[in-house]
């Protein structure tokens, strides 16, 4: 008795034939007759196949099918075979729980003994065993529950989905802690103290800025409840922004969680703000044209972008102020002037800078000066309230970004700005940007004239480069890689991520604090990458405020 | 397929049958085929004849069938024309199997208990062991013996052997949460 392997040669030229004659071909009495030659078929088909073996005394072998004895009494080869089952001499008992043997290499069960071969999912056309083969070369690689070997294991328990015990007033749910009234004075630090004598170290001003509770910030205190409520109160489209605040939009069921809370962003808003996530490349100046196709479009987004540029100190604001008869406000010649300024280092920045300032002072000086420490916040509640109101978070939170310590700016500045409605009614907690405001000095002119928009004030053309930014602080940024182009506009090339997501050859410049600018030479930033040329040169000038304003983030839901 | 004597026609390829074999097994399933030399069916088992192409065969020594009742005719289970094979794959796919299976001998370990059966499971999840006659050796230096508790740890740098008993212990208890739930 040997391996068979030789014989499946004929045997398959035997299977050839009868497909295509569909005679016996048998001469030798049967053997090759077409029902043998199935048999042959069938067993060469387990080759290299799990399969299991009954004898005559009832064990059962598991090993792989190597060969059998097709010619005489189809004894079978079994490679790396073991008992599973231990027939009626050793009794009937599981072989897993007597102490395993090691599996034979080779096992050779004689035909007179054979009962039964079981194997399961046996391809047995050629499809199927093309399959195999491809599923045995995938093998090679390996592949995580290969790797953890997840079948030796125990297998979990059945997974029930959790459901929750009968509502106890006792326990509350946790969407609702606090909607109940006497939950409302719940501090989870003293209830942990009660429960288990835990002493909590928590200080919430590690985490935030510290809150300057007093009675000054009253006035501001209400200030900010006030945006807040109206912001919260506002009817929206979006989904998610609905959600938080209560309006059911869709109560059909064609909203699925994947709509309702994937970050993915499919309105049809979309399209406008693709462009502007394009990374910014100074060098492929179809960055810049993005710019200004994306400009008409998104004017009120960009401008809730720029917020914190709204919120420019004084010494802004009158250079705003100086440029209101002549700044032209019509942006796309703003942009195509900055575009074909922008070979010049400073140059264009300086000039969008101030230009794109005057666009969008006159949406945001009014949010700004409202929310800022300017008394005369009542000149610019008017009319302007709607739009500026949508900025409200924005403002307030990037304000608190800009008093802070600039290790705090960008972080924050960029949860602000990448949610700005989602994040900012419930999350923002006025009190702490408020405190945050008042915690450092005020820059703000109190007696800058409001800005009034002219539209027909001349295009402004620089006479000198300007320069750059202030220099950075020691916090690091935190940037996105997506930086909008519409900081360029602004003339103040926003800073970007100083993160491995950093293109390098971006310019940087930022200037947290509003301080005047020091160095004229390039800045380079102690903590982040060194740009070369890119850096905005330029000799002193007057201080040009450049306020960190993170880059522009998908344009999620405030369309105003 | 011509088959001469009466018992030949129930073995006809395509019969639907419900077998019972001596040794207790039912199973119900469509004859491939049927030897007569080795005394052999070929079943697939599953009455409706489904096209996929993988099946489970059973090859079953016609006097070991203690009873069967025909539950009707249907056509043959094999398409021909699609019946060929690769030697060369097969080849390599019993080497393949080889492969893994003695890779799969070196986890489980001969005189072994279950339990230390699992927890040498467990353990190689996330670390490289191995078997040493019935201990289990991490990452080559830690040494876990019977019975396989925190205390059996030894050998190895201080921080291996405190890692393993980690791991260890966690297992152990995640063996017995498991245990208990089911």
């Amino acid at each position: 008795m040997g391996t068979r392997e030789n014989r499946f040669q004929p045997g398959k030229s035997h299977i050839n034939r009868m497909t295509t004659a569909g005679v016996q071909t048998g001469n030798t009495g049967g053997i090759e007759s077409p029902s043998h030659d199935r048999l042959v078929y069938i067993t060469t088909c387990f080759i290299g196949h799990q399969v299991e073996v009954q004898v005559l005394d009832g064990s059962l072998f598991t090993g792989i099918f190597h060969a059998t004895n097709a010619e005489k009494d189809f004894g079978i080869i079994l490679k790396m075979a073991r008992v599973t089952k231990a027939g009626s001499s050793r009794g009937q008992k599981n072989i897993s729980d007597s102490v395993q043997k090691p599996p034979s290499k080779t096992l050779i069960i004689p035909g007179k003994e054979l009962v039964q071969i079981v194997a399961k999912g046996v391809p047995v056309t050629r499809d199927g065993l093309m399959n195999d083969f491809q599923n045995d070369q995938l093998h090679d690689i390996m592949i995580d529950s290969s790797i953890s070997h997840s079948r030796h294991v125990d297998l979990e328990r059945e997974l029930e989905p959790w459901v929750p015990d009968d509502d106890n007033p006792e326990c509350p749910e946790l969407d609702n802690t606090f909607v109940r009234h006497w939950n409302r004075g719940w501090d989870q630090f003293e209830a942990n103290a009660t429960l288990f004598g835990v002493k909590s170290t928590f200080n919430e001003e590690l985490y935030t800025t510290k809150l300057d509770r007093g009675p000054q910030m009253r006035e501001l205190e209400k200030e900010a409840l006030r945006l807040a409520r109206e912001i919260e109160g506002e009817d929206t489209q979006d989904l998610h922004l609905a959600e938080e605040r209560g309006i059911h939009l869709h109560d059909k069921f064609d909203v699925d969680e994947e709509t309702k809370y994937s970050s993915v962003y499919r309105g049809v808003d979309d399209s406008g703000y693709d462009e502007n996530e394009d990374i910014l490349d100074p060098q492929n100046c179809q960055t810049y044209g993005d710019v200004s196709d994306s400009l008409p479009n998104n004017g009120s987004q960009i401008t809730s972008r720029f917020s914190t540029v709204g919120e420019v100190q004084s010494t802004h604001f009158s250079t705003s102020n100086d440029f209101h008869p002549s700044g032209a406000l019509d942006d796309p010649s703003i942009i195509e002037n900055n575009q074909t300024n922008q070979q010049l280092a400073g140059s264009n920045y300086t000039k969008q800078d101030t230009e794109k300032h005057m666009v969008y002072e006159q949406n945001h000086t009014s949010k700004s000066e409202e929310s800022s420490f300017l008394p005369n916040k009542e000149s610019t509640d008017t009319g302007l309230s709607a739009t500026a109101t949508a900025f409200a978070p924005t403002n307030v939170s990037s304000k608190a970004q800009e008093k802070t310590r600039s290790n705090e700016v960008s972080s924050t500045s960029e949860s602000g700005n990448a949610a700005p409605t989602a994040a900012s009614g419930p999350g923002l907690s006025p009190s702490s940007s408020m405190g945050s405001l008042t915690s450092e000095k005020s820059t703000l002119n109190p007696h800058a004239k409001e800005f009034r928009l002219n539209p027909n004030a001349k295009s402004f053309v620089p006479s000198s480069p300007l320069r750059a930014a202030s220099p950075v602080s020691d916090a690091s940024f935190y940037y996105p890689a997506n930086v909008a182009p519409a900081p360029q506009m602004h003339g103040m090339p926003v800073g970007i991520g100083m993160g491995p997501a950093f293109p390098s050859h971006q310019p940087v410049i930022f200037g947290p604090q509003g301080t005047p600018l020091h160095s004229p030479q390039t800045y380079f930033h102690s903590n982040g990458p060194q740009y070369g040329q890119q850096m905005l040169l330029s000799q002193p000038r007057q201080v040009v405020y450049m306020p960190t304003y993170p880059p522009e983030m998908p344009y999620k839901g405030r369309d105003f | 397929m011509a088959m001469d004597g009466s018992s030949g026609d129930e073995f006809a390829v395509g019969c639907l049958l419900s077998i019972k074999t001596t040794f207790g097994d039912e199973f119900e399933g469509q004859i491939i085929t049927y030897d007569r030399p080795s005394n052999i069916v070929v079943f697939q088992e599953g009455l409706k004849s489904n096209p996929q192409s993988r099946r489970n065969i059973r090859l079953l020594k016609a006097n070991y069938i203690k009873e069967f009742s025909f539950l009707g005719q249907s056509e043959d289970p094999l398409d021909l024309k699609k019946c060929y094979l690769d030697l060369n794959s097969l080849q390599s796919k019993e080497d393949a199997a080889v492969r893994q299976a003695e890779i799969d001998v070196e986890r489980i370990g001969v005189g072994v208990t279950a339990e230390a059966q699992s927890i040498f499971d467990a353990l190689s999840k996330t670390l490289p062991v191995r078997w040493d006659k019935t201990v289990i050796v991490v990452m080559n230096e830690v040494r876990v013996s019977s019975p396989y508790l925190a205390e059996s740890v030894t050998e190895g740098t201080p921080a291996a052997n405190e890692r393993v008993r980690k791991v260890l212990e966690l297992e152990r208890r995640r063996l017995q949460t498991r245990g208990g739930g089911q």
